[in-house]
């Protein structure tokens, strides 16, 4: 445990893992909060989770980090879970020039679900099969410019960015809070409108709001 | 139509694009087989855009078996995946039918066999593989869940509700890939075979012809009443002869009231139930989850009559 919290402040950041079936999304996870790579993992059905925490300025940051199926006949379900999200990461698989041009999709979807200021990266994994690849840097890049999101291209088979990716999206969360909690009336405002955009079953508005300290 | 069922190959990249021009360069991938003329045909376009992702989900299906390091035995799961998709366009390919199928492949030799076996598993299952743009089929039997646990369990259903867990979509997995995921290989063919013994109806054979021959059981003759499983019994004894609640659901229902304590006490989020759930994985026994199933289903009927 660190010692550095005694302040007793946490953050809790909701972030979610979206992009095309089968670009690695659950594998990114694993490599990021186990340091493992399952060459036998299954497709996910419905969402899964796990968490990892890092330090900043000294504060405990933990991310709970929801991993989606990739069929889209599961977005009925999967959207659901997008709410409170703080970041997201848009994964695509660098082999596969689909996953890539379905990405704008995935953008639509995650703002027409999402409540709040998401931080987001486009993430181009399997940059390992580079004999294979069909979609250029450049492509990444530039879309990930004109969208006004990070990018890395990751593999988490061989580990190269994937922690660094998953860090920046954190810190950016970070700052994003930092910045919103200087300036504590913009911040109160923003969070009742997130009350009023809520759909249902939402006694207190507070669950929600996941970057909570607690 | 397409040459490559049967042959012992399948694809795994797209063959065509959305609006049915063909896609030649991933033929390689595709083990040389491609698309040569554009698609116009509705049907046959939304089948063609599914295959790969068939193929995508067949790579990684059951891959800790040695029985799918055979190349030909995930062409024999891609076929009759592809051909039941072709079959049922209504349903269509949807992840999990994969894990449900698989078995099936392993079991039976011949793959029409394997085929029809799945066929029939599935008209057990389908209606939760049915999806919109905004609902999941398996909905239905979450929304049968949530009416369980609050009749049996108002406590546990009540802490789920305030931590916006009223619809279980955690308990998606385990309905849509019937515990699959939760048992080993073994113990989930245990349970299946527990759980259709349990829900055998003697009917059962010609409702699949005609839907309506489900329930002509009107007359309590108790030589046919001793023919039921030990589950669907209890409705028909009950008079409960509807469309009505599966096993499965008190599988589910059964799961949860074995971490009732944990979940009133330590869950404060979803992330929370999800993860004492996600505990769960490896540790389950069929014969006891199957046992207090049925003890939930009585106690069910029981305060449901009632109400």
């Amino acid at each position: 445990m660190s010692d550095d919290d005694e302040r007793g402040e946490e953050y809790l950041f909701k972030i979610v893992i979206i992009g095309d079936s089968a670009v690695g999304k659950s594998n990114l996870l694993t490599r990021y909060a186990r340091n493992e790579f399952n060459p036998n993992s299954k497709a996910t059905i419905g969402v899964e989770f796990q968490t990892q925490s890092m330090v900043i300025d000294g504060k405990e940051v933990k991310a709970q980090i929801w991993d989606t199926a990739g069929q889209e006949r599961f977005r009925a379900v999967t959207s659901a879970y997008y709410r409170g999200a703080v970041g997201a990461l848009v994964v695509y698989d660098i082999t596969r020039s689909s996953t890539f041009e379905n990405v704008g999709r995935w953008l639509d979807e995650l703002n027409t679900h999402s409540d709040t200021t998401v931080a987001k990266m486009l993430i181009g994994n399997k940059c390992d099969l580079e004999s294979i690849r069909a979609v250029s840097v450049e492509e990444g890049k530039s879309l990930a410019e004109s969208e006004g999101l990070f990018f890395m291209e990751t593999s988490a088979l061989d580990s190269t960015n994937v922690k660094t990716a998953f860090e920046m999206v954190i810190r950016e969360i970070y700052s994003n809070m930092s910045r919103k909690q200087l300036n504590s009336d913009s911040y109160k405002e923003e969070l009742s409108s997130n009350r009023v955009s809520l759909v249902k079953n939402d006694n207190e508005g507070t669950k929600t709001f996941s970057c909570c300290s607690r | 139509m397409v040459p490559l069922i049967g042959s012992g190959k399948f694809v795994t990249m797209a063959v065509v694009a959305e609006d049915g021009q063909p896609l030649e360069e991933s033929s390689v991938e595709n083990q040389g087989w491609f698309v040569k003329t554009a698609i116009t045909d509705k049907r046959l376009l939304q089948w063609m855009l599914v295959l790969s992702q068939i193929g995508l989900d067949v790579v990684r299906t059951d891959r800790y078996l040695s029985f799918y390091e055979n190349e030909s035995n995930q062409a024999r799961l891609w076929d009759i995946l592809s051909i039941y998709t072709w079959l049922n366009p209504d349903i269509g390919y949807v992840q999990g039918m994969n894990d449900i199928c698989s078995p099936m492949i392993i079991l039976l030799e011949d793959e029409a066999d394997a085929f029809w076996c799945f066929e029939r598993a599935m008209r057990r299952l389908r209606e939760n593989f049915r999806t919109t743009a905004t609902s999941m089929g398996v909905q239905t039997q979450l929304g049968m869940l949530s009416q369980v646990i609050k009749t049996v369990d108002p406590r546990l259903h009540q802490h789920l509700e305030d931590l916006d867990g009223g619809e279980y979509l955690f308990a998606i997995r385990m309905l849509m890939v019937l515990f699959r995921r939760e048992f080993s290989f073994l113990d989930a063919l245990y349970l299946w075979e527990l759980m259709w013994a349990m829900e055998y109806n003697p009917n059962l054979f010609g409702s699949y012809e005609k839907p309506e021959n489900r329930n002509n059981f009107s007359e309590q003759d108790p030589r046919l009443l001793k023919k039921y499983g030990k589950f669907e019994r209890k409705y028909v004894k009950s008079g409960h002869n509807e469309q009505h609640n599966t096993l499965a659901v008190f599988v589910v229902a059964s799961v949860l009231e074995t971490k009732n304590k944990r979940l009133l006490k330590e869950a404060k989020g979803l992330d929370d139930v999800v993860q004492i759930l996600g505990d769960i994985a490896g540790n389950l026994d069929a014969r006891k989850a199957c046992k207090e199933a049925l003890k939930i289903h009585e106690k069910f009927l029981k305060k449901a009559n009632r109400q």
